[in-house]
C-alpha cells in the first residue's frame, strides 16, 4: 500500500510536470503571440502607427509614385463602373 | 527547582533582541512612506467594522464608522464592497483601535498599521525561530535563522506595508503549528493550528493547501504509525475548528457561508489583474509570465549569499530525498521518506515548499510586482539555507581549519543583510543585489507601492517655495495617496492631475507602468519639461523630477 501510494503520487507529479513542459508550453506560447498581435495595445499601436503615417504623408509633396497613383485610379473607376452597372 | 542556566542566557538574549529591535523600529518608523493601497485597507477595516456593528447592533460605533468612511475618497479607489472578499486580519481591529481611540489624524492611523503589522513580523519570526530550533537544537544556528528572517531587505522592508509580509507572518505561525500538530497531534495544537490556518486562508485564500498537506501527512505517517482512526478523529476536530474559525474571523461569509465562499472562486478570475509589467527590459503580459519569473526574481532581489546557500540547501535536501525514495521499504519505517522527528520538519517544508511553487507554475498564476505575492516563500528560503550551514557543522565538525566555515559565512551573510538595509534605507522593500548592474536594475519594476511619493513631496517643498503646485503623473502610481503622509497644512499645497502634462508644473515619473511604454506613450514626459532630480538607490532609480521649462 505504502508503495503503490508515493509510486502514484510520484507518476501523478511527473505527469503534471510533463504536461505543464509540453502541452502547457505551447499554449503559453500561443497566448503570448494572441497577446502581443491581438491585444487592445497592439490595436492603440496600430492606430498610431496609421495616424503617424498619416501625418507624414500631409508633409510630403507627392506621396503616391505617379505610377502607382494611376493603377489606384484605374482600380476606383472600375469598381465604380461596377457598381453602377449593378445597380 | 534547578535552572538551566544556558537556556535562561538564551531567553535574556531573545528578550533583548526583541526589545532592541522594537526600540529602533520607533526610530525610523516615520522615514518609510504611505503606500498606495492603504486608503484601501483603511477603507475595507471601517467597512467591515461598520458591518459588524450592524449586525451587532452598536448604533454609535456604526454612525462613527461611517462617518470616517464618508470621508475617504479617492478617484482610483474602488469601494471595499466591490473588493470585499479581502481579509480583515489587520485592517478591522486598526479600525477598531482608530474608532475607539478617536484617532483623527489619519498619517497617525497609518504608522499605527506600520507599527502593528511590523511587530506581527517580530512575533513570526519567534515562532519560525521555535521551528529551527526544534530541527536543529542548535541556538546559534536559530538566532542566525531569526535574524535573516528578519534582516533580509525585501522582506524587511515590506514588513512595515502590512499586506505581504502579514500573510508570511501568519503563514510562518500555522506552519510552527502545523510542525507542532504533527510531532503531538493534540487537541491544544490542533485548535491553534485551526485558528491561524484560518486567519491565513482570510488573507490569501490559496491558504486551503494548508489542510490539503496537513490531511496528506497524516495519512503517510499512518503507513507506520497505524493509527487510523484515532488519527482521522482529530483531524475531523482540526477541520471542525478551521472551519469555525474560517466563519468567525470572516465577516464577509456571515450572511452566506457556502455561497459566498464558492464566490470567492468564481470572482477570482474577475479581480485578477490583467496589466503589462516590466519585466527584464520587455513589457509582457502577466498573465503570461515565464516559467523562470519566480525564480529569477528571488534570485536578482536576495542576498546573494542567503540565495547560494539556500539553493544548495535545497539541492542537498532534493538529493538526500530522492535517496530515501528509492530506498522506500514497504514494512520498515526507519526506509521511509524520512528518518527522524527532524528529518520529518525538512520533508514538510519541502513539500509545502514543492506544492506551492507547483500550483503557482501550473495554473499560471498572474504574478506582478517581482514576487511580492511570493514573500511567504522566504521562510523555505531561510529554512533551507540554514540546512545548508547546519550540513557544513556536521560535515566539517572534526576538520579543526573549516570547522567554524559555517560561522565565517553565517556571519558574512547576517552582516551583508545589515549593510543593504542601510544602504537602501527606507527603500528596502525595492532591494536587488548586486548582481544586476545599473542599467539592467532599472529594467524590473522598482516603486511599485509608491512608497516613495512622501519624498518626492517633500523634494518639491524643498526646492520651490511656492504655495500651490500642479503635478502630473507619468506612471501608473497614483501618487495622490502618498500624500496623507505630509501635515494636512502641506498636502492642501498639490493638485495632482494625472497625465494632463499641459497643466502641471512639475511631473513625477517612476518605471511603474501597466502599459507598454515602448510603444504607448501616454506615460512619455513632454518636451518642454526637463528633468531636475533624480531619487537612486543603488542604481535604481526611484523616482525622477520634471520641471516645466
Amino acid at each position: 500500500m505504502k508503495l503503490f501510494f508515493y509510486k502514484s503520487v510520484l507518476v501523478f507529479f511527473l505527469f503534471l510536470l510533463a504536461f505543464h513542459l509540453s502541452y502547457g508550453y505551447v499554449s503559453k506560447k500561443i497566448d503570448y503571440l494572441i497577446n502581443e498581435k491581438v491585444s487592445k495595445n497592439s490595436i492603440e499601436i496600430i492606430k498610431e502607427k496609421i495616424k503617424n503615417e498619416m501625418k507624414v504623408a500631409l508633409t510630403k509633396e507627392d506621396y503616391i509614385k505617379p505610377e502607382d497613383a494611376v493603377l489606384i485610379n484605374n482600380f476606383l473607376d472600375k469598381i465604380k463602373s461596377d457598381l453602377n452597372k449593378n445597380k | 527547582m534547578k535552572l538551566n542556566l544556558y537556556k535562561q542566557k538564551n531567553t535574556y538574549f531573545l528578550i533583548f533582541f526583541y526589545f532592541t529591535a522594537l526600540i529602533l523600529t520607533l526610530f525610523v518608523l516615520e522615514d518609510f512612506g504611505i503606500h498606495i493601497e492603504e486608503k484601501f485597507h483603511r477603507l475595507n477595516g471601517l467597512f467591515w467594522l461598520s458591518y459588524i456593528s450592524d449586525v451587532f447592533g452598536f448604533e454609535y460605533l456604526k454612525q462613527v464608522t461611517e462617518t470616517k468612511m464618508s470621508g475617504i475618497f479617492d478617484y482610483t479607489l474602488n469601494r471595499p464592497s466591490y473588493f470585499n472578499r479581502y481579509g480583515i486580519v489587520l485592517d478591522l481591529p486598526a479600525a477598531l483601535i482608530e474608532v475607539i481611540f478617536n484617532i483623527d489624524d489619519i498619517k497617525t492611523v497609518y504608522y499605527l498599521k506600520h507599527f502593528l503589522g511590523f511587530s506581527l513580523f517580530l512575533i513570526s519570526s519567534f515562532f519560525f525561530y521555535k521551528i529551527l530550533e526544534k530541527r536543529y537544537n542548535n541556538f546559534l544556528l536559530s538566532i542566525i535563522g531569526l535574524i535573516l528572517y528578519l534582516t533580509t531587505p525585501r522582506i524587511f522592508g515590506d514588513s512595515f506595508l502590512y499586506k505581504d509580509v502579514l500573510y508570511l507572518s501568519f503563514f510562518t505561525i500555522s506552519l510552527y503549528f502545523f510542525v507542532q500538530s504533527i510531532d503531538q497531534l493534540n487537541y491544544k495544537n490542533l485548535l491553534f493550528l485551526g485558528l491561524f490556518s484560518s486567519l491565513s486562508v482570510n488573507l490569501r485564500i490559496f491558504s486551503l493547501l494548508i489542510p490539503i498537506i496537513f490531511i496528506f501527512i497524516i495519512f503517510i505517517k499512518n503507513f507506520f504509525k497505524k493509527n487510523l482512526v484515532e488519527d482521522a478523529k482529530k483531524v475531523f476536530f482540526y477541520l471542525i475548528f478551521f472551519i469555525i474559525f474560517l466563519y468567525l474571523f470572516w465577516p464577509y461569509l456571515w450572511s452566506d457561508p457556502l455561497k459566498n465562499f464558492l464566490d470567492l472562486f468564481r470572482y477570482l478570475t474577475r479581480d485578477l489583474i490583467d496589466v503589462k509589467i516590466l519585466y527584464g527590459g520587455d513589457y509582457i503580459s502577466n498573465r503570461i509570465v515565464p516559467d523562470i519569473y519566480i525564480l529569477n526574481w528571488i534570485f536578482i532581489s536576495s542576498p546573494l549569499v542567503l540565495s547560494g546557500l539556500s539553493f544548495f540547501g535545497i539541492l542537498f535536501y532534493l538529493y538526500r530525498f530522492i535517496k530515501r525514495f528509492t530506498k522506500i521499504k514497504s514494512e520498515l519505517i526507519y526506509n521511509d521518506l524520512w528518518r527522524s522527528a527532524k528529518e520529518e520538519k525538512d520533508f514538510i517544508i519541502f513539500i509545502f515548499l514543492i506544492t506551492f511553487f507547483m500550483l503557482f507554475l501550473l495554473l499560471n498564476a498572474p504574478l506582478y510586482n517581482g514576487w511580492r505575492l511570493l514573500y511567504f516563500f522566504h521562510i523555505f528560503i531561510i529554512y533551507f539555507a540554514i540546512n545548508f550551514l547546519y550540513l557544513l557543522k556536521v560535515s566539517f565538525r572534526k576538520k579543526s581549519i573549516f570547522k567554524a566555515l559555517y560561522l565565517v559565512i553565517s556571519f558574512i551573510a547576517v552582516v551583508y543583510n545589515f549593510i543593504s538595509i542601510l544602504l537602501t534605507h527606507p527603500y528596502q522593500s525595492i532591494y536587488f543585489n548586486s548582481i544586476l548592474n545599473s542599467k539592467i536594475i532599472n529594467n524590473y519594476e522598482g516603486d511599485y507601492h509608491g512608497v516613495a511619493a512622501k519624498d518626492f513631496f517633500e523634494k518639491i517643498l524643498e526646492i520651490d517655495n511656492k504655495n500651490n503646485f500642479i503635478i502630473a503623473v507619468a506612471s501608473h502610481t497614483p501618487i495622490q495617496r502618498g500624500l496623507e503622509a505630509l501635515p494636512k497644512s502641506l498636502n492642501k499645497k498639490f493638485n495632482i492631475v494625472g497625465q494632463n502634462y499641459n497643466l502641471a508644473d512639475y511631473i513625477f515619473k517612476n518605471n511603474i507602468s501597466e502599459v507598454n511604454s515602448d510603444l504607448i506613450k501616454k506615460y512619455e514626459v513632454p518636451e518642454n519639461f526637463s528633468k531636475i532630480y533624480t531619487k537612486k538607490k543603488g542604481g535604481l532609480i526611484i523616482y525622477e523630477i520634471y520641471k516645466r521649462d
